[in-house]
């Protein structure tokens, strides 16, 4: 157990380094002078070459490349995530900011979609291939192909413009979360259908199960003891996939909706050029993914131990 | 599994039986014949060139899983001709047809189109159509019924007398290895632990597990003691 | 006390794969129902099954491999306190105990999942479960095609040693005469759904009536066969 966590934590720090070098190697050669760009977001005006030249150095900028990268990675290692370098002040706390608007819409989209997707799984797999089932194939169908900026525009025509139940931008009180969550929810509903609805389908036709039903185990037994973990096995595994689905997703709904959140804060930092918030955002949000699959990882573990012996 | 310096040989025209428990190491040495394992050490070879060179045909456990499902039968029959850029020969396509009861029509159906004893003895046809000097038979019965094996087994019997392939069969069968083998091989963890004449064995076994495995046989009814 | 069912039948896919049947077995017999694959074998020991259950006799299966019998993600202990359940006996640790030590799976752990175990192990842990309520009936569906011979040979012995001093009747199914005439003394012979021949296990192999009778007296056993 403990070589089991030890390799998944090693994993994880190769997979944490590989995003951090990424990043900064892609907003290292982006066309520009990125002293230049810090001068006019943080004057506003045309601004001499010598302060230029003071900017790239307080920026660490002028050391080349791995000097730059090593000087915001080691912070980094102990919880840094450096300065803004428009207004100089930390990004941590603005960080955690975005991520009070963000994370609780992520959580309830994830909410409604299980809530729509589980009772939709269970009536379509009842008798599959009948009226149900293929109306249910066809909704998640139909949800994973629209886009949620089209989604959103209709929801807030409908709820907000015509009717007036809800309402359509900001984050003011908690009501607001209301649209947001279902725009982003019926999208992660559309493929949890079709995973759970296939996982279903696929624990039931498990070859075991006639000798349990003629052993005389109850039907809703053989369901609940040797169904449902048979079938929770690829939903399990597509929560994580599903993270990045929520993270991506919540931050254009954010932008639709004009929430307050991870995605007006990136799209502010790079319209300002402001580096070292580009990059707390992807760090952060590559040990949010990180840090989520490897508990999916142990919890697949404890579902069917096999996976672990397998890897071993 | 592994296998524990393994050393056997096989005339040509002559029949080699492999027999052990499951995880003895039987499927690692065809593998290792056919060269989709590498020896760690040892040397594979057929009239002193590598034996991979000869290119020998394989018949594998399961009939109807060892063809392409998307394609007819006939083109996985000539497969190995054309591996070879060879043509295929009417005559002799229909020669092996006749040999292993084929209808020609078979072969123009899927494989999950034909029974599972259909199936084994178009392996069989796919097997010997681009006349190797050996052929491997991985448990080449276990998935047919009682009668059926025996009919398969007489058919390749035949087709080795006339064609005169030497055949290397494992199977955990000792009845099918005591009719259909010159000499039998035990095979026990990784090792051989008795190589005898087939007749020689079955009358008594030199090891005391060879023993175990001739009283298994006995007692599912596989071979009957000489009344 | 005599199993009695009648007119047991069987359609699949439209088609009828068993015609209806009558059976009649008695308390401690042994039986073997053998035909060619594709029979009606398994179909009528399945519809015995659930009509004996149906009826609320105690009747017990064992499908062909423990795969067919045990969930992967349950541990045994799970499995075994389940099955106890399902035919409403409390667990009885001494029964338990004397099934395993007459079947040799007193060893296992019954934290294991499935997997944890040999294969052979897996198998008389099934039959275990099976004898959990002292059936009147055990019905197993070629026991011994999963398991190599070895393993199989000692399971059948096993189980034949703990059977003999009740009066549990057992049902055999088997495409292996062979394997079927070592171990019951009366046979029962299935053909295209139909049972065609019915008759002491002596009596039928010198005197088989039907045609598919004599094939499976002609191959029953290897000897007969030297390729």
């Amino acid at each position: 157990m403990t070589g089991l966590v030890v390799g998944l934590i090693l994993r994880a720090g190769v997979v944490l380094t590989g995003a951090a070098l990424a990043t900064f190697a892609l907003l290292w050669h982006a066309p520009g002078d990125p002293a230049l760009a810090i001068a006019l977001a943080r004057f506003d005006t045309v601004v001499p070459a010598a302060v230029i030249d003071q900017l790239r150095a307080e920026a660490g900028l002028d050391g080349g490349f791995w000097q730059a990268f090593l000087a915001w990675v080691a912070p980094l290692l102990v919880g840094d995530f450096g300065q803004s370098s428009v207004t100089g002040r930390d990004v941590w706390p603005d960080l955690v900011r975005a991520m009070s608007y963000t994370l609780p819409l992520a959580l309830a989209g994830l909410l409604v979609g299980l809530i729509i997707s589980l009772p939709l799984a269970l009536v379509a797999t009842r008798r599959p291939g009948g009226w149900l089932d293929r109306c249910a194939v066809g909704v998640a169908a139909l949800g994973a192909s629209i886009p949620a900026y089209w989604l959103g525009l209709l929801l807030i025509m409908l709820f907000a413009v015509r009717l007036g139940w809800l309402p359509a931008t900001g984050a003011r009180t908690p009501v607001h979360i209301v649209l947001p969550a279902v725009t982003l929810g019926l999208g992660v509903a559309a493929s949890f259908t079709r995973i759970l609805r296939s996982g279903i389908l696929d624990a039931r036709a498990q070859p075991f199960l006639p000798a349990f039903r003629r052993r005389g185990v109850a039907c809703r037994d053989i369901a609940r003891a040797h169904v449902a973990p048979h079938a929770a096995i690829p939903v399990v595994t597509v929560f994580g996939l599903e993270l990045a689905f929520l993270l991506e997703g919540a931050v254009m709904v954010e932008t639709i909706f004009a929430r307050p959140g991870l995605g007006s804060f990136l799209v502010g930092a790079i319209e300002a050029r402001d580096f070292p918030k580009v990059q707390a955002v992807v760090v952060f949000s590559a040990l949010l993914f990180v840090t989520f699959n490897m508990i999916i990882d142990l919890i697949y573990r404890a579902i069917d131990p096999r996976i672990g012996e397998h890897n071993a | 599994m592994t296998l524990d310096t393994v050393s056997l040989s096989l005339a040509p025209g002559r029949t080699l039986a492999v027999v052990g428990q499951s995880g003895a190491g039987k499927s690692t040495l065809i593998n290792a014949i056919l060269g989709l394992v590498r020896c760690s050490a040892g040397e594979i070879t057929w009239q002193n060139a590598p034996l991979c060179r000869c290119r020998p045909a394989v018949v594998l456990q399961e009939p109807r899983s060892a063809f392409n499902p998307r394609l007819s039968l006939r083109r996985s029959v000539m497969e190995p001709l054309a591996a070879r850029r060879r043509t295929a020969d009417p005559a002799r396509l229909e020669k092996l047809c006749d040999g292993l009861e084929i209808a020609p029509a078979l072969l123009e159906r899927r494989p999950a189109q034909v029974s599972v004893g259909q199936a084994q003895r178009i392996g069989i046809l796919r097997a010997l159509i681009a006349q190797p000097p050996l052929v491997l038979f991985d448990e080449p019965l276990s998935a047919l019924d009682a009668i059926a094996q025996k009919q398969t087994a007489r058919l390749i019997a035949d087709l080795q007398r006339e064609e005169g392939f030497a055949a290397l069969i494992v199977t955990h069968d000792l009845g099918y290895a005591a009719a259909c083998s010159d000499d039998i091989a035990v095979l026990r963890a990784g090792r051989i632990e008795e190589l005898s004449r087939t007749e020689a064995f079955v009358a008594a076994p030199e090891t005391a597990y060879g023993r175990t495995l001739r009283n298994a046989a006995f007692a599912l009814g596989a071979l009957e003691h000489a009344a | 006390m005599t199993i009695r069912a009648t007119g047991l039948s069987g359609i699949r896919a439209g088609r009828i794969i068993l015609h209806p049947t009558d059976l009649e077995i008695r308390a401690s017999e042994r039986v073997g129902l053998v035909g060619p694959s594709g029979s009606g074998k398994s179909t009528l020991g399945h519809a015995l099954v659930d009509r004996l259950r149906q009826q609320g006799r105690g009747v017990s299966h064992v499908p062909q491999s423990p795969d067919e019998g045990l969930d992967p993600l349950r541990s045994m202990a799970f499995h075994w306190r389940e099955a106890a359940r399902a035919i409403g006996v409390l667990p009885d640790p001494a029964q338990q105990q004397a099934l395993f030590s007459a079947l040799g799976i007193s060893g296992g752990n019954m934290r294991d999942r499935p997997w944890g175990w040999s294969r052979g192990m897996q198998q008389r842990f099934v039959i275990a479960m099976a004898l959990i309520g002292r059936p009147e009936l055990l019905v197993m569906d070629e026991p011994t095609s999963a398991l190599d011979p070895v393993v199989a040979a000692d399971t059948m012995d096993l189980l034949e040693g703990y059977l003999a001093t009740r009066s549990t009747a057992l049902l055999l199914i088997t495409h292996d005469l062979g394997l079927a005439a070592r171990r019951v003394a009366r046979l029962m012979v299935m053909d295209q759904g139909r049972i065609i021949e019915d008759a002491a296990t002596a009596h039928f192999l010198t005197a088989p009536e039907t045609h598919v009778g004599k094939m499976l007296c002609g191959h029953r056993n290897w000897r007969a066969f030297p390729c």
